[in-house]
């Protein structure tokens, strides 16, 4: 009796164990954070509405620069939106803590007082930055960051900007500590900031 | 029961007359993603459903918010986003075309009036059977990422 019992027991817990295999997909989405090794980052000078903006004069703060231009219709807005969403879920202790860089890569096009506007749309904390296209081509350098503007096959003047959709971490020395993916969602983007935020 | 009757004929009458990719291509979860005031550009995103069993393509949308219309994708290459405008997007016979961001998408190129929230852009979407429909969409802040369509793990 006992014997058949055990029998019942563990079939059902190797079917369990075979029904899990089978049917149970985990999440098996790659980590956001690049596992490549990091480009070399480093300080930089840009000029903002309100004026210059040295990355290492940032008191202590974290940063993230995100690489883009205002006529990207998607990329840009998503990687924007989400990262607003994830400083929203931090303390506004850990939030002052923290600076945000958007620095075009499209400076033939975007005005500082254009970016300005633009940013503010998403959190009046981001700072647009921009300079001239030789500043601009060799911190894209130093960040691993690629771009390249593509002529628009069609009548209209717009053209677009391939670019890296990458968001990068920044230390309060300019060391570049980590790279987030385009996608990174809110909670993951608030825990990647606290992460470093709290790393001493 | 005879209006039910009329009814009935009425709308076989209209499926008779104008059927088509038009009819059989079902949009859900349309929107405009709200950009900034001064954004040139902004997408619209929505899942086209093909109800019927004749593949269908999107080859036109049109819009009056914006001096240009086109139809997008991302490819993702190597974390490199690079944008391309593409000839048309396959809604296959009981399938669908997943519009949404980092992917394909309606492109409004060039606005006329910055959009704002709530506003209801007129989308006229043409396929490759010269039928066409318009769907009026409206215009969405978006909170995060993932919003506000839940859509996109398929």
């Amino acid at each position: 009796m006992s014997e058949r019992l055990l029998i019942i027991v563990v079939a059902v817990l190797a079917s369990l164990v075979i029904g899990l295999g089978l049917f149970w997909h985990p999440d098996t989405a790659p980590t956001p954070v690049a596992v490549s090794p990091l480009p070399p980052g480093g300080d930089f000078t840009l000029q903002s509405a309100d004026g210059p903006v040295t990355l290492g004069n940032s008191r202590g703060k974290l940063s993230l620069l995100y690489f883009g231009y205002t006529y990207c219709p998607d990329i840009c807005p998503t990687t924007l939106t989400a990262l607003t969403a994830g400083m929203v879920l931090l303390t506004p202790e850990e939030r002052a803590r923290l600076a945000v860089f958007f620095i075009s890569v499209d400076p033939q096009r975007d005005t500082v007082d254009h970016l300005k506007t633009y940013v503010e749309f998403f959190d009046p904390g981001i700072v647009g930055v921009t300079g001239n296209p030789a500043e601009i081509a060799e911190l894209a350098t130093r960040y691993g960051v690629f771009y390249k503007a593509q002529p628009a096959e069609m009548a209209g003047a717009a053209y677009v900007v391939d670019h890296s959709a990458e968001t990068f971490i920044v230390g309060p020395d300019t060391r570049l500590l980590a790279r987030m993916a385009h996608g990174t969602p809110p909670d993951q983007v608030a825990a990647l900031i606290r992460q470093y935020l709290n790393q001493p | 029961m005879k209006r039910l009757s009329f009814l009935f004929a009425a709308l076989s009458l209209s499926t008779a007359a104008f059927a088509g990719a038009a009819d059989d291509v079902v949009v859900h979860e349309p929107y405009v993603r709200l950009a900034p005031p001064n954004a040139q550009a902004t997408g619209a995103f929505m899942v086209l459903r093909n109800t019927g069993s004749k593949d269908a393509k999107l080859v036109k949308a049109d819009n009056p918010a914006s001096r240009l219309t086109e139809l997008h994708t991302h490819i993702n290459d190597k974390g490199v986003m690079r944008m391309r405008q593409v000839p048309a997007i396959d809604v296959p016979a009981k399938g669908e075309a997943v519009l949404q961001p980092g992917g394909l998408h309606v492109m409004l190129i060039d606005m006329k009036a910055p959009l704002s929230e709530g506003q209801v852009v007129p989308i006229t979407l043409t396929f490759d059977d010269g039928s066409s429909k318009q769907v009026d969409v409206k215009v969405v802040k978006m909170m995060s990422a993932a919003m506000p369509m839940k859509h996109g793990q398929h």
